[in-house]
């Protein structure tokens, strides 16, 4: 793969590469400094990577493990300090999801790191569940438990799938548990 | 008999808590919120320092092999 087919492959990628970052760190701006070191250790790796596998996974994998290992605690520090991205980031058009983005948002930054990325990584990247244990380094398993665990998570800070949405059901069953009695008492 | 117990042998430890179910419903709405979440930021205009920077390394690159060549001359 010449330079310029490798510099091309990780052009395309960036956009990516800063919605994971930013899913990681909670800021946008710490994603970018994660972005560009992401870009220079491939820069400096590219004889490393094997054509035909995913570029996507094996930039994926260098950028968490520069999360893990240099940004994690300076995330805590600059949340602190600006609050999170999810107050910061101007909503951009889309109204029809069915939940508030920035709503979303705070609620993702509340589940743990090991949840919230993979759940990024299956929910939202593209990349598959293999992919996804094998950046992680676990088990397809463990993948599938956690993106089942930070799902439930989710929908608990959110408040959905809880008693509120089984409103009409739990209405129509009560009605129909009082015409059985009523039936029963004639 | 034989072909249940095939379905059963699940590599990935199949009947454990990853088969907890989740009302349809709600597993689709939180799809599409993170999917409207990650998109946004995709879609998002790319800051143009990393395109500076990855030309920059290009341009590094073949001025290096430009001089390893001279230096073979």
């Amino acid at each position: 793969m010449s330079a310029t087919e490798f510099k091309d492959g990780l052009i395309k990628e960036i956009p990516n590469l800063r919605a994971f970052a930013a899913s990681l760190s909670g800021s946008m701006q710490l994603a970018d400094d994660l972005v560009q070191d992401t870009l220079l250790k491939a820069w400096g790796n590219s004889e490393k990577f094997e054509p035909g596998t995913s570029l996507r996974a094996w930039l994926f994998t260098i950028l968490r493990n520069t999360y893990y290992s240099l940004y994690r605690k300076r995330g805590r520090e600059v949340q602190d300090s600006e609050g999170t991205y999810a107050e910061r980031l101007a909503v951009r058009g889309n109204q029809e999801s069915h939940l508030d983005l920035a709503d979303f948002r705070k609620a993702l930054a509340k589940l743990p790191e090991e949840q919230r990325e993979v759940l990024i990584m299956v929910g939202a990247t593209g990349l598959s569940y293999e992919e996804t244990a094998e950046i992680c380094g676990v088990a397809i398993g463990t993948i599938k438990s956690r993106v089942n665990r930070a799902r439930t998570k989710l929908a608990e800070l959110l408040s959905i799938g809880g008693l509120d949405d089984l409103g009409p059901d739990r209405q129509s069953a009560a009605a129909l548990q009082r015409a059985g009695s009523e039936i029963v008492n004639i | 008999m034989s072909t249940i117990e095939t379905g059963m042998a699940d590599p990935a430890g199949g009947q454990d808590e990853a088969e907890i179910f989740m009302d349809p419903k709600v597993q689709e709405s939180i799809g599409r919120s993170l999917k409207a979440h990650y998109d946004d930021i995709v879609n998002a205009p790319v800051p143009d320092k990393f395109l500076v920077l990855l030309a920059q390394l290009e341009a590094q690159e073949n001025r290096a092999a430009g001089d390893s060549a001279d230096e073979r001359h």
